[in-house]
């Protein structure tokens, strides 16, 4: 290895995440939601010190109030925007098709350029948000031209039935890429969308085997279950698909170049399959292991107040505790899961995926970086407001 | 603090420590030396070339939410964009002590931008959902057709049943023959020479809340309950005129529209906090009550007339409320019956008012026989 490469460090910790993410959820939950600007800003904050390529912290230099204004405009713009064509194509669908559901599809479809627009924002507001070594990164406005772009890839992907998947993920992400820039510095995307091909083949294989098989099992003999087929193809598509997430991930990053800096990424898709298994695992014995604390605690109550058996439908109608008593404990619990889930969420699963991507990224060629100058303030008013709002890219 | 202060930590500051200096323009890293003049209360920060930099300990300050416990990661609050990256432990609790204003923030105060985005988001929503939308499910309710008002009615009327049922059972609809027929007769008398977009469609469900309600293309739907808390076949006749009284005006298909296009909009404002689906249910359901009061009223003047000119005094709708209001105090249902259906004094009061001076038909809406036939309608 060079002199001038270094690897990254992160210094994340699951117990201190969790504290932050329990403490800033109860803030949420008492302020009906409006904390959640000033949440979503320290998450970030957290996040973002934790990984130190060269061992300098990256820095999240959002704020919460500017979430707030962001989401208020959005507010402003998409409320006429939602209400009015739910209104609309709900009473078309009841007019030509007598029935909700067209209403319910149309709505969606309409939502969909509005999504990748949100998306194209979001990412545009966090990076303008992000800063190392002091210099800030930002996103060239685009958010329409990604939009429609984005509209056209998948629609030639369902044509081509997946075929084609690969040249959507590839196009895109040079098309946010080549608009990335470092500090004075942009960033470019290399490579062809071909390269994708291989780790794609893991999830694109298990479907077409799994279709081929059930169509060839239906045309010897009718009548067969195909349920052990799905038990088995399933697993091997999310396997296959995990695979791709993070092998595309990977090549995508090494054709990747700032100035002279180049990166070399080694995520392991185990590792990263390991995480979403085992997170999820956690993320569930704990959630399950405070829902039974919270029925034994409230078991011991019905005892306190004299009940000899445990019956749910009586605790239900008020005759083992005080009605009001048994619906703001049923309250509480809803929340309480609530709040539990997202906060172990980010601990189990967010947390150590970002620290596995972080630990295996090293960059080279770092003596160009001393060229790279700071770059202009984006305001960036709207501050991810349509994706709040629209809740989309709610992982971090 | 003084300078014969004996300060170990400072000793090691003095024995030549290092730390990551980045100025915020560019992306050079500087190895910098630091140094701690106590009297001057100044870190001195010395590069490899150049002048040393002096910053002054009161305007330290730290980064909120790093991960690092160790590294102590600053910033001037008159240079915002430089930082200095410490990982030293000890030099890092040394300056955490020296630098007391290090958590102050800098307050950048959007306060009137977001007042002025704050009243435009409220006024923008309040006009939509409480102007807009119910001015478009008004007309648009006139323009649905017959045939998707009952498509509409069909989907809420087994959406309705499958939510009081147990488990995949949905709740049983009660179709004893006489009893239908009694129900019949009534609803015949109360419509008569009546012009009704689309045939009134009466169910009667098993379950004992003391409740009816009108669905989109003529279902009116009652409960075992409010049939068998009714002292006589007048007082469910006044619940039935009532009813159809919102069929006439189509009162549920305007509420679906306008809960169609409300819910998206109130979907948005509380996002996905903690479960924010509950939270969207009863802000939609704070929003009909609200809405359907005038729509309440003028079911009960329908009502009046209705059974005025089917020999019936008016007042059977304010007994039917009294016994409703009785039972109020233990079913669960009737509350909510009534969070809909507020100032039920007034509604008592003119009730008697249509009443004055009437005198009942001497033939009753239903005879007896038929009013145990009504009773009965969920014996199988």
């Amino acid at each position: 290895m060079s002199f001038s490469s270094f690897q990254t460090r992160f210094s994340g910790q699951k117990d201190a995440l969790f504290g932050l993410a329990f403490r800033t959820s109860l803030l949420t939950l008492l302020t009906v939601g409006f904390y959640r600007f000033w949440m979503k800003t320290r998450m970030r904050r957290y996040l973002w010190s934790a990984i130190e390529p060269g061992g300098t912290p990256l820095e999240y230099t959002g704020r919460g109030s500017e979430k707030l204004l962001g989401f208020l405009i959005a507010v402003v713009f998409l409320a006429f925007y939602i209400g009015v064509v739910n209104l609309i194509l709900m009473f078309v669908s009841f007019t030509v098709l007598n029935g909700p559901g067209g209403g319910y599809l149309l709505s969606f479809v309409g939502l969909i350029p509005m999504y990748f627009f949100a998306r194209y924002r979001a990412r545009r507001y966090i990076l303008a948000r992000t800063r190392w070594r002091g210099i800030r990164f930002g996103l060239e406005p685009g958010a329409w031209g990604y939009a429609w772009r984005a509209m056209i890839h998948w629609l030639v992907s369902i044509a081509s039935l997946g075929l084609l998947w690969p040249r959507m993920t590839f196009w895109l992400e040079k098309y946010r890429t080549d608009r990335t820039w470092f500090g004075d510095q942009n960033f470019v995307q290399g490579g062809k969308w071909t390269m994708l091909y291989r780790p794609y083949l893991q999830a694109i294989l298990p479907i077409y085997v799994s279709a081929a098989v059930i169509a060839a099992i239906s045309f010897a003999a009718n009548g067969i279950t195909m349920a052990p087929i799905l038990f088995l193809s399933i697993p091997w598509a999310l396997v296959g698909f995990v695979h791709y997430r993070v092998q595309s991930f990977r090549i995508l990053a090494e054709n990747k170049s700032l100035g002279g800096v180049s990166f070399e990424p080694l995520p392991r898709s185990a590792r990263v399959l390991g995480i979403y298994v085992g997170g999820y695992l956690m993320v569930g014995l704990v959630s399950s292991l405070a829902l039974t604390a919270m029925a034994i605690v409230l078991g011991a109550l019905a005892g306190v107040f004299g009940a000899t058996s445990f019956d749910f439908i009586a605790l239900a109608n008020g005759n083992l505790l005080p009605y009001w008593f048994v619906a703001a404990f049923g309250a509480l619990t809803y929340f309480a899961v609530f709040i539990l889930y997202g906060a172990l969420n980010q601990t189990f699963v967010t947390l150590p995926l970002i620290g596995h991507y972080a630990e295996t990224l090293a960059v080279h060629g770092a003596e160009n970086l001393t060229a790279i100058s700071q770059r202009e303030r984006d305001e960036a008013t709207e501050a991810g407001g349509f994706a709040e709002a629209l809740d989309v890219g709610a992982a971090i | 603090m003084t300078t014969t202060e004996p300060a170990p930590d400072a000793k090691k500051v003095a024995n030549q420590v290092f730390a990551n200096y980045v100025d915020g323009h560019s992306a050079r890293l500087h190895r910098v030396s630091l140094n701690l003049d106590i009297p001057g209360r100044a870190l001195i920060l010395t590069p490899a070339q150049g002048d040393p930099i002096v910053w002054s300990l009161p305007d330290i300050r730290e980064l909120p939410d790093q991960a690092s416990k160790v590294t102590f990661v600053c910033t001037l609050k008159d240079e915002p964009a430089a930082r200095l990256v410490i990982t030293d432990g000890s030099v890092a609790a040394e300056l955490r002590r020296r630098c007391f204003n290090r958590n102050q923030t800098k307050t950048t105060f959007d306060g009137p931008l977001i007042a002025k985005w704050a009243v435009g988001a409220v006024a923008s929503v309040l006009l939509i959902i409480l102007v807009l939308i119910p001015s478009m499910a008004n007309q648009l309710a006139k323009l649905l057709p017959p045939e998707g008002e009952r498509a509409l009615g069909d989907a809420t009327f087994e959406q309705i049943r499958s939510a009081l049922g147990h488990g995949n059972f949905q709740v049983r609809t009660c179709d004893n023959k006489a009893g239908l027929t009694a129900l019949t007769k009534m609803e015949a008398t109360l419509s008569a020479d009546l012009e009704l977009p689309y045939p009134v469609s009466l169910r009667v469900l098993h379950n004992s809340l003391v409740n009816a309600f009108a669905l989109p293309g003529g279902y009116v739907v009652m409960f075992d309950g409010l049939i068998s808390a009714a002292a006589t076949p007048e007082e469910v006749a006044a619940v039935l005129a009532h009813e159809i009284g919102h069929v006439a005006a189509r009162d549920p298909t305007r509420i679906a529209l306008r809960s169609a296009g409300s819910i998206g909009v109130l979907g948005l404002l509380f996002g996905d906090f903690a479960g924010g689906f509950v939270v969207l249910g009863v802000a939609n359901t704070m929003i009909e009550a609200s809405y359907s009061q005038a729509a309440e009223t003028a079911a009960d003047s329908f009502a009046h007339e209705r059974l005025k000119s089917a020999g019936v005094r008016p007042d059977a709708l304010a007994e039917m409320f009294q016994t409703m209001r009785k039972l109020g105090g233990d079913a669960q249902g009737i509350q909510a019956y009534f969070s809909s259906h507020p100032a039920t004094d007034a509604r008592i009061t003119a009730a008697r008012e249509a009443s004055a001076g009437m005198t009942a038909s001497s033939e009753p809406i239903l005879t007896a026989s038929e009013w145990a036939d009504l009773q009965n309608i969920c014996k199988r």
